[in-house]
């Protein structure tokens, strides 16, 4: 017990990193089985009956249907056993039986977090290219006819319901101009590849399959479009806001002194010290890509996790339900903690050692 | 640094013409193929375990029962892997199976085949079609005879025998992989990967998130002569979507059109539209605690005179129809005619009924469309018309979640609501009876009518066609006349197709016998 304090300072004063990650990973966990019990509670507390729901009025009206089913799914015990049940099962990766589909839940949530998590990564990659030029151009161009332009444009990717425009865009590309695909992850002619990531994309290419290759990465081009609109018209405005005040700042003047100009004054001191900002917003916008995604999801019949989210809500499949917040938690958890690391890296001013 | 943008530009330019390449390889054509777009209700591809309407679809692709339907008529089954006979009593069925059919694996369908998949289902308490077999006693004859009795008279039975979860399952390769005739059947991840049935397509595939793929049977021997060997259905939640992909040619067939969406289909789609099995009512508490007025028997009627049925109608698009009572077209017993509006009829009822200007509250799930029809729309007309008939309407929407407790409960003075047939027979109906599942939620014991429970009952016990079809309509008639429901409409089912398809036939349970879709 006495050697503990001090072991601490001593590992601390070693690596305050080291210390700053394990008070984080603690931070997390904590927080994650706050999540659950907010989950947990919040799926229990919804007026409906479930069983009812899940069995259909045929099923419903059968004693020994009830039963059984309440006995396989532990709903006959207690809500506090329940939770403990549930968390035990947690640490076993065992995240319940979705009342909905009657697949384990981990199991769908297997298939449904790649599907979602290949669009969003695109949709945050492409926002990233597309936001910081538009902001930045914007800034050095201050008041002028592009400024003008790039702000309405950020503004309509704003303002534009992103379920209208997953409607209108499918019905333009697709049904009009013929030059998208249908919906879905794939064409139906094709099979997919072996699971490996579950992205699409990658595991075509992990097995050679070209032609698989190039039809996901088709079908992912739409959807990914409706999605960084947004995203786009958000990065471009806070670009525009960071670059803005970097551009006055004297180290800036300092760099433009000395015969810095282009691309190297814009990467090596302009957007570095604009980046904080940024990092932050693109890190919420990832967050948000990964867990409301529901509508651009139902018009692209992509099966992913906002799919999963809204069918299992709307079913009081409450095992679904906890298993998304606990995804959306873990998601949300984990790109906070790499957001602060990287703040770390691109600024030293932050950094613990 | 110019290089780097280069090679920035290069990469991007690749990933275009990749889109590009994809698109191009994104729209196979292949004549012998289908795509099916259907928001899925999909949860095993066990058919035992099945209750859901995809689940339906691809087990009677994939199995046979013992009975079918022929085409959109419900009926009156037909033979299936059987014919069938039955006693005087109707409580003792033999059915006889066709000689020489076989399974995908090509051995062949025996009387131990049939006992051992009906018995699955009516062993395993678990399962939700369990209940299908409730009171059903399974015997083998000989090999190619088995016998299915029931203590009372049992006209439904057969209709029961059409149902897909009591589908023939090959038992000897089943009992291999897992199954048994009770709780401890570990066969349904087997049958999730594999069939084990002698429909005329096997399965390929199945991701009960997104698709199920089909591919022919090449040892079916039955009557179906299929054209598509290859069936990929697809769910696809949003109706827009499944209209875009039908007229883009992504898909072939499009399930979940609304009646609007049907409207504004682009030349060339084939549209199959027939009033569904559904019925929305309005729900009259006869209850005095719980509903006050509406629980005297002239409010109901008033209600249901001071109706315009026409106009409630513009609300449900192609296909629809106004319900002529709690029995829905196409099923035995169905009435001819529904409610027409008389308003000095609704007038006399409501002075009878003591009301006296006080605020109804109509309570209705507002998330949850029903053949396309949307219940604020249909509450804010029926708020309308009552109130030109001088009864004052307040609504309260709720979500269908929170919604349906209190109507399972009982205690919904008045709402809207829906039902549809568990299996395609009209036994299905009769919950509506005073003291009854759906008549209780009404507050409607049998103690408050015992002319309609007694109708009930002889339409439950009735040992012949004729005399079971005449017990139905005279329930029917007697629930139009004084119960406390009033059927407002049937949605309709819209089916849309690729115009070179041709064989669409809706059906309750299983929405469309996908063999017998045909190339035109």
């Amino acid at each position: 017990m006495g050697n503990t304090p001090r072991a601490t300072r001593r590992y601390s004063a070693r690596s305050p990193l080291v210390g700053y990650l394990l008070r984080r990973l603690g931070t997390s966990v904590l927080l994650l089985f706050g999540v659950t019990i907010v989950t947990f509670a919040l799926a229990n507390l919804v007026p409906g009956d479930p069983i009812a729901a899940a069995l259909g009025e045929g099923a419903a009206s059968n004693p020994a249907t009830v039963e059984a089913y309440i006995k396989e799914r532990g709903l006959d015990q207690p809500l506090p056993v329940q939770y403990v049940n549930y968390i035990s099962g947690l640490f076993q990766g065992d995240m319940g039986i979705s009342l909905r589909t009657a697949q384990p839940v981990a199991s769908d949530l297997s298939k449904a977090v790649p599907a979602t998590v290949e669009i969003a990564l695109l949709a945050i990659v492409v926002s990233l290219g597309v936001g910081v030029a538009l902001g930045s151009l914007a800034a050095y161009r201050r008041g002028k006819i592009s400024d003008q332009l790039v702000r309405v444009f950020s503004l309509i990717g704003l303002s534009i319901p992103t379920f209208w425009m997953a409607l209108v865009s499918f019905n333009f590309f697709f049904l009009q101009l013929r030059i998208a695909p249908g919906s879905g992850r794939l064409s139906p002619a094709l099979a997919p590849p072996p699971t490996v990531t579950g992205f699409y994309t990658v595991d075509a290419l992990l097995a050679g399959q070209w032609v698989t290759f190039t039809d996901a990465l088709a079908h992912l081009m739409l959807p990914v479009f409706v999605l960084s609109l947004f995203t786009i018209g958000l990065l471009t405005r806070f670009v525009r806001t960071s670059v803005l005040e970097v551009l006055d700042a004297d180290y800036v003047r300092a760099g433009r002194a000395k015969g810095l100009s282009g691309p190297r004054l814009l990467f090596g001191y302009v957007l570095r010290g604009a980046s904080l900002p940024i990092l932050t917003i693109v890190g919420l916008a990832f967050g948000t890509l990964l867990s409301g995604t529901v509508l651009v999801e139902a018009v692209f019949a992509w099966p992913g996790l906002g799919s999963y989210a809204y069918n299992s809500a709307t079913s009081l499949d409450l095992p679904g339900v906890m298993g998304v917040g606990l995804v959306v938690g873990v998601v949300y958890l984990t790109i906070n903690f790499a957001v602060d690391l990287l703040y770390g890296v691109l600024d030293p001013r932050v950094r613990l050692a | 640094m110019r290089t780097k943008f280069r090679y920035v530009a290069a990469a991007f330019g690749l990933t275009a013409s990749l889109a590009l390449a994809g698109c191009a390889a994104a729209a196979p054509e292949a004549s012998d193929s289908i795509v099916i777009d259907t928001a899925f209700t999909l949860e095993t591809s066990d058919p035992g375990r099945n209750y859901v309407p995809t689940g339906y679809m691809v087990s009677k692709a994939l199995y046979e029962t013992l009975l079918d339907f022929a085409g959109s008529d419900e009926s009156t089954p037909v033979e299936g892997l059987a014919s069938y006979e039955s006693n005087d009593d109707a409580t003792v069925f033999t059915f006889t199976l066709k000689d020489g059919r076989v399974f995908s694996d090509g051995s062949a369908i025996t009387a131990d085949d049939v006992v051992f998949s009906l018995n699955r289902v009516a062993g395993m308490t678990e399962s939700k079609a369990n209940f299908l077999m409730n009171g059903i006693t399974v015997t083998k004859i000989d090999d190619m005879t088995v016998e299915l009795s029931t203590e009372t008279p049992s006209l439904k039975l057969p209709a029961l025998m059409t149902n897909p979860s009591l589908a023939i399952l090959n038992s000897a390769l089943v009992i291999e992989n897992g199954g048994t005739t009770d709780d401890s059947d570990a066969a349904e991840a087997f049958l999730n990967e594999t069939s084990a049935g002698s429909g005329p397509y096997i399965l390929d595939t199945v991701n009960f998130e997104s698709q199920v793929v089909l591919t022919e049977n090449e040892n079916y021997n039955g009557d179906e002569d299929i054209d598509f060997t290859r069936v990929v259905i697809r769910n696809v939640s949003e109706a827009a979507t499944q209209k875009i992909n039908l007229e883009g040619d992504d898909s072939q067939v499009a399930v979940d059109l609304s009646g609007d969406q049907v409207a504004s289909l682009s030349d060339g789609i084939n549209v199959f539209s027939t009033p569904s099995a559904q019925t929305i009512f309005l729900l009259i508490n006869q209850s005095e605690e719980v509903g006050g007025v509406t629980s005297n028997p002239d409010f109901a009627n008033a209600v249901r005179y001071a109706l315009d049925y026409p106009a409630l109608l513009e609300l449900a698009g192609a296909g629809s129809e106004q319900a002529t009572g709690v029995i829905p077209p196409s099923f035995l017993g169905a009435l001819e005619n529904g409610v027409d509006q008389e308003l000095d009829v609704a007038a006399a009822s409501l002075e009878a009924s003591g009301y006296d200007g006080e605020s109804i509250t109509l309570e209705y799930p507002n998330d949850y469309p029903v053949g396309g029809v949307s219940f604020t729309p249909l509450a804010e007309r029926i708020q309308s018309q009552l109130a030109d008939a001088g009864i004052t309407i307040e609504l309260a929407p709720a979500p269908f979640t929170t919604q349906i407790d209190s109507y399972v409960n009982g205690t919904e003075a008045f709402s809207i609501w829906f039902w549809g047939p568990d299996y395609a027979d009209s036994a299905n109906f009769l919950p509506f009876s005073a003291g009854q599942k759906v008549g209780l939620r009404a507050g409607w014991t049998a103690e408050q009518d015992t002319d309609v429970v007694n109708l009930a009952a002889a339409a439950e016990n009735a040992t012949n066609f004729d005399e079971r079809e005449t017990a139905f309509s005279n329930f029917a008639e007697a629930l139009q006349q004084r119960g406390p429901f009033v059927p407002l409409i049937v949605p309709g089912s819209n089916i849309a197709t690729a115009s070179y398809i041709d064989g669409v036939a809706y059906n309750s349970t299983w929405t469309m016998d996908i063999a017998e879709l045909q190339a035109k």
